[in-house]
């Protein structure tokens, strides 16, 4: 009983952030260093992991369905496996856990100290409410940075792939044919897709760690807590919402 | 250090007039743990108040109540009319509550720290708020921490700045939590200055939480005293000189006496 | 981190994210973000089968178009095919609702028809024919086996009689063999060109192969249920037996029977049959035996047309070339 009430009150919570940040949306120009500052954190900051990520995703995609399809003689479809499941569904949700780990447990991490330590009592003494100063440059700049991700994550898969079926004795298929393949049954709608999700993704795990940041009580020892406790309800939703979205956009 | 006597006041003449604050029957607690109850007082515009009582006994959770941080568990805060935790109240009473350790900003510079309200709220060019936080600094004597954070200052810095942080906000209600601890005398002696001529010049209206005897002797128009979460003395600081309250006279006057039972039980238990 | 440098990186971060969308934009929608709207055409079927929404529109295997929607249109069903505009369609083509694998997608193939033919302009219907589908085959090759059954079992019970009184084939045979000689070579020889017309696959069997659609669209299903018709399998080890049997019975029509005891008549009705030949290569028996009586020899006519319908009815039936196709395809 307990729980299903925290679960309802962190959703509610979450839902009021989001509408208090959007109600300030207007203030975003006069926010816009801040706006660039989180823009680092989130999308230049985060790319090397992503690069390297994808990368290796795709590659052992690649030979994962090299390996599988030998025995049916259907190589020169790798590309468009490869190429379809990045775009619509690891490219996304990939970034999303990279940016779950390395930027939401950040935000819960410096919002729930900011929290401890009164800074956030302190703002709103003055006036500066939090989800104003706090928050929604964040929203925003993850909404401008997802799809950038999301899209190098993609072609950065997809050459991978292309690496290893070269290189790979039993696969040996020319990038030629890999990419023909690849863009033979890879639309623009799947990446568009893909990255529609990773929009849903990257404002929901921000909004969940700046709530669960925002959220903390008590001492220095609630802000660890509480950065475990973001990450994990942010993969959670990931999966979760995974699946209603692709449900929606097929 | 620096007198302030000298230097001019940080603040450029505030037009808005002072607000009153008045606590009617508030009543606090955690759970089942009572912090204090029914306590009523009022605080007239201008007026200086400070708020005494021995540690624990909720002084700081009642000043947050009238910083709207918290919602009372009953009665309730009024300032200029409006509830403490109103928007009206956030909106148009300007308040600055010093925390006790400072609460400032770890991610910013002293000088951000100082300029945050002031550029948030649009109060002037960058220039006007330059000249108002380094005349803000400089009467704290922290002149030379403007490039530094807040991680490489000491306690007493810290508590210097966020003060300093509440004058830039040209506050009409300026809350206090333990000003003076942590304040090597000159300093304690310098913030009882400032807190008298913001009162004289701008008719600021203050609420300070101390257990400073002396900080209350100098500069409160009234003193209240809250023990054991009763409010059970509001009156002049003369009154203090003779406290009717034993509790009172123990708390300002305690005597340290090896024989006290006090000390024996200590003794017994170790 | 200088500010500027910071915005500046930022910024180029942004173009170059904005850059790689442009560019995977441009080489998976060949620059076209909302799809070519196209024109409609609509398409009346008695059933459109497993066709859905977005499912192909091929002409001569290229993609030119897909299902708009499927829906019932009085006593039909009409889909409306979707086909990208430069693609003009002749107004003689017609559309077919084709199998795109056995477990796969179906799609629409429209055929090319004639050049010069004015093409089909929006909203236009275009005609239709009718392949049988999948099911269709399946279900023929499951009458196969009482088709076979039955077409046997009266073939067995006119060679060895009904048990009542009336002599089968092969004791009117021997009657026949002493009793009219002459008749009795005119009657084996055309009982040889029927097994021969069997045995070298004329006929329904020459047509059907000779049809390079149905026999690669088998071809097709064969390979794909090969694979993957797990399901197929129990009525696959039906077909199996019997082809087994068809494939064992090359010389003996008597091996295609199901049931073992008529295969055990048949066998020894052609043991007979095989001794009177016998008889006869010895040249045993005399002319005068041949005695001519009309009665029997009509009855041994009306026996031999008898079986030759049958024998007719299994070639028509079409299916066991299917089940011949299959064997060989399978095994």
């Amino acid at each position: 009983m307990r729980q299903i009430r925290s679960i309802l009150e962190g959703v509610g919570s979450t839902v009021q952030l989001l509408l208090r940040a959007l109600s300030y949306v207007a203030t975003l120009p006069r926010q816009s260093s801040r706006f660039i500052e989180q823009c680092y954190l989130i999308g230049y900051t985060t790319l090397p992991i992503v690069g390297i990520l994808s990368f290796f995703i795709g590659s052992v995609l690649a030979l994962q369905a090299g390996y599988s399809m030998q025995n049916f003689g259907v190589m020169q479809f790798i590309g468009s496996l490869v190429g379809l499941s990045l775009a619509r569904e690891l490219g996304p949700v990939m970034v999303a856990i990279l940016v779950t780990g390395r930027v939401g447990s950040a935000i819960t991490a410096e919002l729930a100290s900011m929290k401890v330590y009164q800074e956030v009592d302190a703002l709103i003494t003055m006036n500066i409410p939090p989800e104003r100063m706090l928050v929604l440059p964040r929203l925003a700049a993850v909404a401008v940075m997802m799809p950038v991700l999301t899209v190098i994550a993609n072609i950065v898969g997809w050459f991978g792939g292309a690496m290893i079926c070269k290189y790979t004795a039993f696969i040996s298929l020319s990038p030629k044919a890999y990419f023909a393949s690849m863009v033979q049954y890879t639309k623009f709608k799947d990446v568009f897709d893909g990255m529609v999700k990773a929009e849903v993704f990257g404002l929901v795990v921000v909004l969940v760690c700046c709530n669960i940041g925002l959220n903390t009580r008590g001492g220095p020892r609630e802000i660890g807590a509480s950065v475990t406790r973001a990450v994990v309800v942010s993969l959670i939703l990931i999966l979760v919402l995974d699946y209603f979205v692709t449900k929606i956009l097929i | 250090m620096a007198s302030p006597a000298s230097q001019p006041n940080p603040l450029p003449a505030a037009e808005s007039p002072a607000v009153g604050v008045s606590v009617e029957a508030l009543s606090k607690s955690y759970g089942k743990l009572d912090v204090f109850k029914d306590v009523t007082f009022a605080v007239e515009p201008g007026e200086i108040f400070v708020l005494m009582g021995p540690s624990g006994s909720g002084k700081s959770v009642l000043l947050r109540q009238v910083a709207g941080l918290e919602t009372p568990t009953s009665g309730r805060v009024m300032i200029d009319g409006h509830d403490a935790g109103s928007a009206e109240t956030r909106e148009h009473v300007r308040r600055a509550l010093v925390f006790q350790a400072g609460a400032l900003f770890n991610s910013l510079s002293v000088y951000d720290n100082l300029a945050l309200y002031p550029r948030e709220h649009q109060m002037g060019t960058e220039d006007q708020i330059r000249e108002k936080v380094m005349r803000a600094l400089e009467i704290l004597s922290l002149g030379k921490t403007a490039e530094t954070f807040p991680s490489q200052l000491s306690g007493g810095m810290k508590k210097r700045v966020a003060i300093a942080r509440a004058l830039v906000m040209e506050p009409q209600l300026l809350l206090y939590d333990e000003p003076t601890s942590e304040l090597d005398p000159v300093m304690s002696a310098t913030i009882d200055e400032i807190i008298g001529s913001l009162r004289k010049e701008y008719h600021v209206t203050s609420v300070v939480v101390s257990h400073d005897c002396d900080l209350a002797l100098s500069i409160a128009d009234r003193v209240g005293f809250l023990m054991d979460g009763r409010l059970v003395h509001v009156g002049k600081p003369a009154d203090l000189r003779e406290p009717a309250d034993p509790r009172i006279a123990e708390f300002l006057n305690p005597k340290i006496d090896v024989g006290n039972p006090r000390f024996k039980k200590i003794h017994t238990e170790t | 981190m200088n500010n500027a440098q910071q915005t500046a990186r930022v910024g180029l971060f942004f173009l170059l994210g904005v850059a790689l969308i442009w560019v995977t934009y441009e080489t998976l929608s060949g620059g076209k973000l909302f799809r070519d709207q196209g024109y409609t055409l609509i398409a009346g079927f008695d059933d459109v089968k497993d066709l859905k929404k977005g499912d192909d529109v091929r002409m001569a295997g290229v993609k030119i178009g897909s299902i708009d929607l499927t829906r019932l249109d009085g006593r039909r069903a009409v889909a409306v095919l979707r086909v990208d505009s430069g693609v003009l369609i002749p107004r003689d083509a017609t559309a077919t609702i084709y199998m795109a694998g056995l477990l796969g997608s179906n799609y629409v193939g429209i055929g090319m028809g004639t050049a010069g033919v004015p093409p089909l302009s929006d909203g236009q219907e275009i005609s239709t024919t009718v392949t049988p589908d999948f099911n269709t085959i399946m279900s023929e090759l499951g009458n196969l086996g009482k088709k076979l059954d039955g077409a046997l079992g009266s073939f067995s019970s006119a060679m060895n009689g009904d048990g009542k009184g009336n002599g089968g084939l092969i004791q009117n045979l021997d009657h026949l063999v002493t009793d009219n000689r002459d008749k009795i070579g005119a009657t084996l020889s055309n009982l040889q060109s029927v097994s021969e017309k069997i045995n070298n696959g004329e006929g329904t069997l020459g047509k059907l192969v000779n049809d390079p659609d149905l026999h690669d669209q088998l071809l097709a299903a064969i390979n794909e249920l090969k694979a993957t018709a797990t399901q197929a399998n129990s009525f696959m080890a039906n077909a199996q037996g019997i082809v087994d049997h068809v494939k064992s019975g090359q010389g003996s029509l008597g091996m295609l029977l199901y049931d073992p005891q008529s295969a055990e008549n048949l066998r020894v009705a052609v043991q007979d049959f095989r001794d009177v030949s016998d008889k006869l290569a010895k040249g045993q028996g005399t002319l005068g035996k041949l005695i001519s009586d009309d009665s029997l020899y009509l009855s041994a006519q009306s026996t031999m047309k008898k079986a030759d319908r049958a024998l007719d009815g299994m070639t028509d039936s079409g299916p066991i070339t299917a089940v011949g196709i299959v064997a060989n395809a399978l095994f």
